[in-house]
């Protein structure tokens, strides 16, 4: 459960995002859309606890992530767009580095079938440098799994991934979101989000356009048409630029 | 197509220089740049302006006569580097381009010689500097004649014709790569050659030349005498001749000796010329590659991930077993230490002390070699002060190294606090255990006969002491560095970029060694006083060991405070870290 409530950004005068709230039960898949400088990354790094909100509350799994950050983070997962790895471990050692912080116990028996899913297995004594950008996202996607977080968010999960890893990603998510975890993921690909999201959420200039399940979202802007994709939603929300 | 590629080149060099300028509207790179220049004026310039020149002491001592073996001495430099560039290359010949003049300049309609001369021209902007800086280091040299002018362009014929001698030789070396003879093959010919130029001049010194007298090795002036007669006849007289003549220029000691070396440095150099533009061969793969290559370590010198074995990396065993519950700290300990050489672990560091300790007691067991141990203990003692004060400079596989990683380090469920401290644990183990070793070399070898005082129990008392208080100083001396990355993170990264250079970026990192320096003796000012007073206080009731062991508990729990404030401190500053913002221009 994800719950976000009054959530501001400021970068001196600058607001990257405003006034902010959105909540993402078990199960249910939000998708975060925008133009670019929207604020999107700046709102998923707000709540996935990387950086401090400037004003707002974020709760993780029940957790208030600002008085209680290690409970709050023992229950997320983040996934950047570009995979950020260590590039001295290997496969296997990430994993050993990453279960030891979360205090995996048996994480061996957790990880081989992560590695299997993900077709990384028999990659697992490389390192980083010796894997291509979509194998380093299988990595990172891997390690963020292990501990088997209730809540993940996504920026750009797609980027770098061949048509095959796509189908598999995609899958991926929707099989967590089934199993029980609430997702927060960004993405300029709107026909990602309309196969995968469930609620979609349009941040222009930093504040929320409009949110609701996409055939609510839909309906406010389809002016009464029928069969109104996302895409053209998306440009009437957003007026068709960036600001 | 010349004036535009030679409009590039200097757009490209303008733009250059006025956003070096530029940048000195922002403090860090100003303050830099006055330290830089203050340091510059001290090092070089103060010694033309203020004193005695350095020539006019040291010419009186130099022999004249002995300037042709100095010269046929810089020649055979010169030969040496030369058959280097014959022998080592395996790869064929890349002229350095950027990836943005290989994208623009390949397919455009530019034949291979002008893109030639573009890097020559390029090249040249290189050597002239270098050429300028060689002539403030090389000031001390003024004992050899000539001054300045002629010896910076003296400096430039020798850069430049090497420049020349590298570019032809890989084209030389390509051309036997495309015909087929292999960099092994190539290699023994050159070496062949080489033997049998020294087989030569063996064979004529043999014939020719008596061989060294004891007269000849009395001193320094008759064995240089000696060197010069050798290096002046025979075939390697002749090999010799063409580095001599490039050598001319800088070693001319007054204006009319230059001007006549000019001709012969000149010949040479235009012969070089000549060469390239004739073995002119197929640069673009390799040119390609290597441009590829530039631009990866650029982007990770960037990213911060730069390491120079980068390349021949491969995975590594853990240096120890990581359990999966536990102190998370730990993690980062071995996450860290796996990023080091192999050398840095706890087996290697036993294997050392054992021999350490056998070398150590079988010199003491030897009167006739004491002087050994005296040796022992003068290097590990100048080895640990260098590991103690310079140290926490060179061991950097902490928050340094990990910070552009923060947006992970984050998101791990630790506090901030967790995360520093976990960082630092391996420069503080790499750095302890070196000291330790220090330590233990030198209480083993060092027995002063005069101290009668200092004991063996007294001095393992000290050591033990000592080596109790060694990872808290450790730890404390690499708070430094790790706070500044946090606290001034747009800085750090301009200082560990090893592709910024400038006199503000030589400024910045002088500021910084004295600022961790200085930071670092107010911390310790007070554990130290309180030592002092303990020891000073308590010696003469119960002797000096014991006096040593009573104020080592206060002084661990005086530094013990002191990090456990300071870890908290910057734990609270990493929470608050924003990586993207901070780094922004």
């Amino acid at each position: 459960m994800i719950e976000v409530h009054g959530l501001s950004k400021n970068y001196g005068s600058f607001a990257a995002v405003r006034e902010l709230s959105f909540t993402v039960r078990p199960g249910e898949v939000l998708g975060l859309v925008g133009p670019n400088g929207a604020g999107k990354t700046t709102t998923l790094r707000c709540v996935a606890g990387i950086i401090p909100a400037s004003t707002g509350t974020v709760h993780i799994a029940g957790h208030d992530l600002a008085t209680d950050p290690v409970a709050a983070k023992r229950a997320l997962a983040f996934f950047p767009d570009e995979p950020r790895l260590f590039d001295y471990l290997t496969v296997k050692q990430h994993l050993a580095f990453v279960a030891r912080i979360y205090g995996v116990t048996g994480h061996e028996a957790i990880a081989q079938p992560l590695l299997e899913e993900l077709e990384i297995a028999d990659k697992a004594d490389q390192l980083p440098g010796a894997l291509s950008r979509g194998m380093k996202q299988k990595l990172a996607i891997a390690c963020g799994l292990l501990h088997r977080p209730s809540v993940m968010f996504f920026d750009e999960p797609l980027t770098g991934l061949d048509p095959l890893g796509i189908r598999r990603m995609k899958d991926s998510i929707l099989q967590r979101a089934r199993a029980g975890a609430a997702i927060v993921l960004s993405s300029h690909l709107l026909h990602l989000l309309e196969e995968v999201c469930s609620h979609v959420l349009i941040l222009k200039q930093g504040e929320k356009i409009a949110d609701g399940t996409i055939a609510e979202v839909a309906a406010r802007f389809s002016n009464g048409e029928v069969g109104v994709n996302l895409e053209e939603v998306f440009i009437r929300a957003t007026g068709g630029s960036e600001k | 197509m010349v004036r535009a590629l030679l409009y590039l080149r200097f757009t490209s060099l303008g733009n250059l220089l006025r956003s070096r300028v530029l940048r000195l509207r922002q403090p860090k790179y100003l303050v830099g740049a006055v330290v830089g220049a203050g340091y510059f004026y001290l090092i070089f310039f103060r010694r033309v302006t203020v004193g005695p020149p350095l020539s006019a002491t040291e010419a009186a001592g130099f022999p004249s006569e002995l300037m042709p073996t100095v010269a046929a001495l810089g020649a055979l430099v010169l030969l040496v580097i030369a058959a280097l560039s014959w022998l080592v290359p395996s790869q064929r010949a890349g002229l350095t381009f950027s990836e943005a003049e290989i994208a623009f300049l390949f397919p455009a309609p530019v034949t291979r010689r002008k893109l030639i001369h573009y890097k020559l021209l390029g090249s040249q902007f290189a050597v002239l500097f270098t050429s300028l800086l060689f002539t403030f280091f090389s000031r001390r040299w003024s004992f050899l004649g000539g001054n300045a002018a002629t010896h910076a362009v003296g400096w430039w014929f020798v850069l430049a014709t090497l420049n020349l001698h590298f570019i032809g030789s890989s084209f030389v070396i390509t051309r036997l790569l495309v015909r087929g003879i292999t960099p092994w093959r190539r290699r023994l010919a050159v070496l062949g050659g080489l033997a049998l130029v020294v087989a030569g001049t063996l064979l004529w010194i043999w014939h020719g030349l008596r061989a060294p007298q004891a007269a000849d090795l009395a001193d320094f002036t008759t064995m240089v005498a000696y060197l010069g007669t050798l290096l002046s006849h025979g075939p390697l007289a002749w090999l010799l001749l063409p580095g001599k003549a490039v050598l001319g220029p800088f070693l001319a000691p007054d204006g009319r000796a230059f001007l006549v070396a000019l001709g012969p440095a000149a010949l040479v150099f235009a012969a070089h010329y000549w060469w390239i533009l004739k073995a002119e061969v197929s640069f673009e793969d390799a040119s390609i590659m290597k441009a590829e290559k530039r631009a990866a370590r650029v982007a990770a010198v960037r990213e911060g991930n730069w390491r120079p074995t980068r390349g021949t990396d491969s995975a590594r065993p853990g240096p120890f077993r990581l359990a999966e519950t536990g102190r998370p700290e730990l993690a980062f300990l071995w996450k860290n230490l796996l990023s080091t050489h192999p050398i840095f672990r706890p087996r290697v560091l036993a294997i050392v002390a054992g021999g350490l300790v056998a070398l150590c007691l079988w010199l003491g067991s030897r009167p006739d070699y004491h002087a050994g141990l005296t040796i022992i203990a003068t290097v590990v003692l100048m080895a640990g002060g260098y590991i103690l004060f310079l140290g926490p400079q060179l061991a950097r596989q902490d928050l340094r190294s990990d910070l552009l990683n923060a947006d992970i380090l984050k998101i791990y469920p630790l506090r901030g606090w967790q995360i520093v401290l976990g960082e630092m644990l391996t420069p503080v183990a790499i750095l302890s255990g070196l000291l330790w070793l220090a330590l233990l070399a030198a209480i083993l070898a060092f027995q002063p006969a005069d101290l009668d005082w200092l004991t063996l129990p007294a001095r393992t008392v000290t050591a033990v002491c000592l080596g109790l208080v060694i990872p808290f100083v450790c730890t404390l001396q690499l708070l430094v560095p790790n706070a500044a990355a946090l606290l001034f993170p747009a800085w750090m990264q301009s200082m560990r970029n090893r592709t910024e250079r400038g006199i503000e970026v030589m400024g910045q990192r002088l500021i910084f060694v004295a600022g961790q320096f200085l930071v670092v003796v107010v911390a310790l000012l007070p554990a130290a006083l309180v030592a002092a007073v303990l020891i000073f206080a308590s010696q003469w009731l119960i002797g000096p060991a014991a006096a040593v062991a009573l104020a080592t508990l206060p002084v661990l729990a005086i530094l013990a405070g002191e990090i456990w404030f300071g870890v908290h401190w910057l734990g609270a500053r990493f929470e608050r870290f924003d990586l993207s913002s901070e780094l922004r221009p």
